[in-house]
């Protein structure tokens, strides 16, 4: 390409040496697609159990309440990375699931554990984000629809959920934000996401740096514009929340 | 009130307390209520007596003492509580309108889970109730557009749409501009009048001595004296009470 020269003189260990493009470019493009399906797939996964922990801690059985804070405690303490190779080795070294590839690039026996691991993790911390938004909902609310005689899963079905959700989505939107940072991590495990996509350019071609530059540069322009986009929308909502 | 029916609601040495015991809401509160009666309970912020009011639908969990409605125990636990809530309407302070449905929707979300009526039926009595309190332009509307004396009327018919035996006002315009009190007393008056039974608590003393049929003195927890709005009023013997009229009149 015409642009190909730009790079001729460049040392290996520069910056901005985007050499490696014209071939390797395509592990980028399929990098971001596969970053973005972990991230949104991962979230969306766990935003059903994340509810059922989150109601689950709200429980005033103790034995419940127990449950669901001891898995949020794990999950929270420990590395991602950690809990990652414990299920990608551990829960999917008995549960083999088939080499089937799908999108071309996404091969199945890695992605779901990848997946199943990234939305395990996540439960825990939208458990959390549930938690807060229905807390932060007025008791009075709750009190309203009890004392017209709904039992306490029609009040929590009917009144204290729909507002609790409408209040944590924005949240969620940043959780996914911060998957599609942390799924990173899931070039350890041979997931060709982005960061997987930036390292085998560069062992490929030796150009140490760029491809990291040109991989920090696409998660900035992914990350970025949609978290600034998220704050607009929760300015929006705050306008009209006034009761 | 001296023609003793059977009280609609008894209660029973209720008491409630928090922090282990440590804090006495309401002490040994014993009280009926007969059918169609107006009972007007006032006294100082702190006096229990709006614990005494939430008690009556088990909103509070009373510590030890009973409360019968319609003769059933209802702080027996095999008692399912939902269910004699539906027949006690209440309101509450601070309205407590669901804000992310309509009106309409707020009127009839109750009658319609609970399978007493059909969703047309339930629509229905919400736009005959909405015109009785003269806002039958307000059903499509959500509560954010409504003034707090629309939302408390809005809240009253809310809880009239569950055809309820009794209702329990909780300082039903203490969060409200002084003038929007007075369309929302005539609602309860007018109510008062059709012979629904109430249990209001209030601040509203000139309410409480023209529409009451008895009115109920509490402090620290106690019901202290009770009477008719003339024997409180114009004829107080406890010195609490004394003191507390002398503040508020």
């Amino acid at each position: 390409m015409w642009w190909s020269n730009l790079f001729k003189d460049m040392s290996p260990a520069s910056f901005f040496n985007f050499s490696f493009l014209p071939k390797y470019g395509q592990l980028f493009v399929q990098g971001v697609e596969y970053t973005l399906l972990l991230a949104v797939v991962s979230v969306a996964l766990a935003v059903i159990p994340a509810l059922v922990l989150a109601l689950m801690r709200l429980s005033k059985n103790k034995f419940i309440k127990g449950i669901a804070g001891a898995y949020i405690a794990v999950f929270r303490s420990t590395p991602l990375l950690v809990q990652l190779s414990i299920i990608y080795f551990g829960l999917f070294g008995v549960i083999q699931i088939p080499r089937i590839t799908i999108l071309g690039f996404v091969d199945l026996s890695r992605f779901i554990p990848g997946v199943v691991a990234l939305a395990l993790n996540s439960s825990a911390y939208v458990a959390e984000i549930f938690r807060g938004g229905i807390l932060a909902v007025d008791i009075g609310q709750t009190e309203a629809a009890r004392s017209l005689g709904l039992n306490k899963f029609a009040c929590m079905r009917f009144v204290v959920l729909p507002q609790a959700i409408k209040n944590v989505l924005p949240a969620i939107a940043n959780e996914i934000i911060t998957m599609v940072k942390e799924s990173s991590i899931c070039s350890m495990l041979g997931m060709a996401e982005l960061m997987f996509g930036a390292k085998a350019a560069a062992s490929a071609t030796y150009i140490t740096l760029a491809p990291y530059t040109l991989a920090a540069l696409i998660y900035f322009c992914i990350n970025y514009p949609a978290s600034k986009g998220i704050e607009a929308i929760e300015r929006r909502m705050r306008r009209g929340d006034k009761n | 009130m001296e023609t003793r029916t059977e009280p609609i609601i008894s209660v029973r040495n209720l008491v409630k307390t928090y922090n282990n015991g440590e804090i006495h809401a309401l002490d040994d509160c014993s009280i009926d209520i007969a059918k169609g009666e107006v009972v007007a309970i006032i006294g100082p912020s702190g006096s229990g007596k709006s614990t005494m009011l939430r008690s009556l639908n088990l909103l509070e969990e009373p510590t030890s003492g009973s409360i019968f409605f319609n003769g059933v125990n209802l702080s027996d636990k095999s008692v399912d509580i939902n269910l004699h809530r539906q027949k006690m309407g209440m309101v509450f302070q601070h309205f407590n309108l669901f804000p992310h449905m309509t009106v309409k929707k707020n009127i009839t979300l109750a009658p319609v889970h609970l399978k007493l009526k059909t969703q047309a039926e339930a629509d229905a009595m919400a736009e005959k109730l909405l015109k009785r309190i003269g806002l039958p332009d307000k059903a499509d509307e959500y509560p954010a557009m409504l003034s707090g004396g629309q939302k408390q009327r809005i809240a009253i018919i809310r809880a009239l749409a569950m055809e309820p035996d009794v209702m329990l006002f909780d300082e039903p315009t203490s969060a409200l501009d002084p003038e929007m009190v007075g369309e929302v007393l005539d609602v309860m008056k007018e109510l008062a009048h059709e012979g629904m039974t109430m249990v209001v608590v209030t601040h509203e003393m000139g309410f409480a001595r023209e529409v009451g049929d008895r009115v109920v003195f509490m402090d620290s927890g106690k019901i202290v004296e009770q009477g008719t709005p003339s024997e409180i009023f114009d004829n107080p013997q406890n010195p609490r009470l004394k003191d507390f009229l002398a503040k508020v009149l």
